[in-house]
C-alpha cells in the first residue's frame, strides 16, 4: 500500500501561481468573488504564501506553496461527526462530501487553513461550465472542501495500472499543481517506494515539514532555499 | 368522587404503548421499503427512446458481442455508445428502407447524432469504471441482468450503494472466468462457492470499500 506525499523545493519556486490555476482547473473549484473573498470565504486548494523581508527597499521575498498537507495525524479527521473527514488506507486525508453536513469543525481543528467551506452553490457563467472537469464532483452549498492530491488521477492511474496488469510507477501520477509547476518545483510520488524521487528528496537535510513540533505527521516535505538573493 | 378511568384503562395505556412502537416503527419500515423500491430507484422501468431498439434481438437472436457496438468497456471508464455508422454497417445492407428504422437513417444523412437516453444513469458523485471491472472477471450479466432477453432496455438493479457493496463486501459470490464475462446466462461449471474464492486470488481482486475509490 503505498503513502503518498510530496516534495516542494522552495528553491525552486518562483511564485507564478501556475499550480493554484491548474488546482481551480482540475478540481472545479469556484470563485466567490472580491466582496465574499474579503471577508474570507475564497477558496484555494492550493496558494503560494509570500514572505517579505527586510525593509523597502531592501526586501527578500520567499514563496511557500501550501496546500494540504495530507497529515499521517490529522486532526481534521477526528473532530468530523459523520467521518465525512477520514483517511484512507494509502494515507490520504479524505473528504466524502455527501457525508459532510457543514460543522466546519474540521476546519477549525486544521492548522495549516487548508480546508475551505463553501458558502455559495457554484456557479459558473456560461460557456464556463463546459470547461468543468467530469472527474471530480461538484460541491454544493453547506459541505467543506479541500486538496485532495488530486484522488481523481491516483484512483484513475490505479485503475488504468490494474487494468494492464503491471505496478504504478514512479511520477506517473501527477496532481495538477505537480503537473503545472513550471520549474518543477513539485514533486510527487510515493513514500513508501525508497528509491522514489519523492521519497529522495523527502529525506533530504534541507527537508522539513510544516509546524511540525504539533505532530501532525504531513506528508507534505519542504525544501529549504539555499540562494541568499530572493 | 367516582373513578374517571375504569380498571380497563390500565390495559389500554400499555397497548398503547407497544401500538405507538408498532406504527413508529413501520412507518420507518415503510420509507425504507419505499426508498429501495423500483418507485425511486426507477429499476425495471422502460425509457422512451429515439428508437426502439432491442437487446433482445440484436444480442439474443443476432448473437452479437456486447463489444462489438460496447467498444471500450475494456479499455475505459465508459463502456461507448456507438456511434450512428456502427448501426449503419449492416443496416445500410439489410432493412435499409424499414421505416422503423428511419431515424437511423435520418442522424446518418445529417451527421447527427442519435440521442440515446441513458438508463443506466448513476449520480453525478459517483465514478464507475467499467474497463477494471470487465478485466476482474465481473460478467455484464451481473449488474445489467439478461440483456438478451430484453426487448427494451431497462435497468435490471437499483444501483443503489448497498447494492454496490453486496458485491464490494463479498467479490467471491460473483465473479466469473475472464472468458464468461460477456455470456449471457452463465452458470458456474462448479458451484460458486469453490470457483470464487479461487478466481479472487487469482486474479488479484481487492475488496475495495474505501470511499474515495467511487467518490472523489
Amino acid at each position: 500500500m503505498a503513502r503518498w506525499g510530496m516534495a516542494a523545493d522552495l528553491d525552486r519556486c518562483n511564485g507564478c501561481g501556475g499550480c493554484v490555476v491548474a488546482c481551480h482547473a482540475e478540481n472545479n473549484i469556484s470563485t466567490v468573488g472580491p466582496e465574499q473573498a474579503s471577508r474570507g470565504r475564497a477558496k484555494h486548494w492550493i496558494r503560494v504564501e509570500r514572505y517579505w523581508e527586510g525593509d523597502f527597499p531592501d526586501v527578500k521575498l520567499k514563496f511557500r506553496p501550501t496546500m494540504c498537507q495530507q497529515c499521517g495525524n490529522a486532526p481534521c479527521e477526528p473532530v468530523c461527526p459523520t467521518y465525512a473527514s477520514h483517511h484512507t488506507e494509502d494515507g490520504l486525508n479524505a473528504q466524502v462530501y455527501n457525508r459532510c453536513i457543514g460543522t466546519r469543525y474540521c476546519a477549525n481543528a486544521c492548522p495549516y487553513n487548508a480546508r475551505f467551506f463553501d458558502f455559495f452553490n457554484p456557479s459558473w457563467e456560461k460557456p464556463l461550465q463546459l470547461q468543468l472537469n467530469p472527474d471530480v464532483s461538484l460541491r454544493e452549498v453547506g459541505v467543506m472542501e479541500k486538496c485532495t492530491f488530486c484522488v481523481q488521477r491516483i484512483r484513475g492511474t490505479q485503475t488504468t495500472a490494474k487494468t494492464e496488469g503491471r505496478e504504478i510507477r514512479d511520477g506517473e501520477i501527477q496532481p495538477a499543481c505537480v503537473q503545472a509547476c513550471s520549474t518543477r518545483a513539485l514533486v510527487f510520488g510515493d513514500l513508501e517506494d525508497r528509491e522514489s524521487e519523492v521519497s529522495r528528496l523527502s529525506r533530504s537535510p534541507r527537508g522539513s515539514k510544516l509546524l511540525e513540533d504539533v505532530g501532525t505527521r504531513p506528508a507534505v516535505t519542504y525544501l529549504a532555499r539555499l540562494t541568499e538573493e530572493a | 368522587m367516582p373513578q374517571i378511568f375504569k380498571r380497563s384503562a390500565n390495559t389500554l395505556a400499555r397497548a398503547s404503548i407497544v401500538g405507538t412502537l408498532l406504527v413508529v416503527g413501520g412507518l420507518l419500515g415503510l420509507i425504507m421499503a419505499i426508498g429501495q423500491s423500483s418507485y425511486v430507484t426507477r429499476a425495471q422501468e422502460y425509457i422512451d427512446q429515439p428508437i426502439q431498439f432491442s437487446h433482445l434481438h440484436h444480442a439474443g437472436d443476432d448473437g452479437i458481442d456486447c463489444r462489438y457496438c460496447h467498444t471500450s468497456v475494456e479499455t475505459a471508464a465508459f463502456a461507448g455508445i456507438p456511434p450512428t455508422k456502427t448501426c449503419m454497417n449492416c443496416h445500410s445492407q439489410i432493412w435499409s428502407t424499414a421505416p422503423i428504422l428511419e431515424p437511423v437513417r435520418a442522424s446518418f444523412r445529417e451527421d447527427q447524432p442519435l440521442r440515446w437516453i441513458r438508463v443506466h444513469d448513476l449520480p453525478d458523485f459517483v465514478y464507475f469504471n467499467h474497463s477494471i471491472h470487465v478485466k476482474k472477471g465481473m460478467g455484464c450479466e451481473t449488474c445489467h441482468g439478461r440483456v438478451d432477453e430484453m426487448p427494451l432496455m431497462l435497468q435490471e438493479n437499483s444501483l443503489q450503494m448497498d447494492w454496490c457493496l453486496t458485491c464490494h463486501r463479498n467479490p467471491e459470490q460473483f465473479v466469473r472466468p475472464r472468458t464468461e464475462v460477456f455470456t449471457m446466462g452463465y452458470s458456474p461449471p462448479v458451484p460458486q462457492s469453490e470457483i470464487g474464492p479461487r478466481l479472487v486470488k487469482e486474479y488479484g481482486i481487492q475488496s475495495l470499500t474505501s470511499c474515495s475509490v467511487c467518490h472523489r
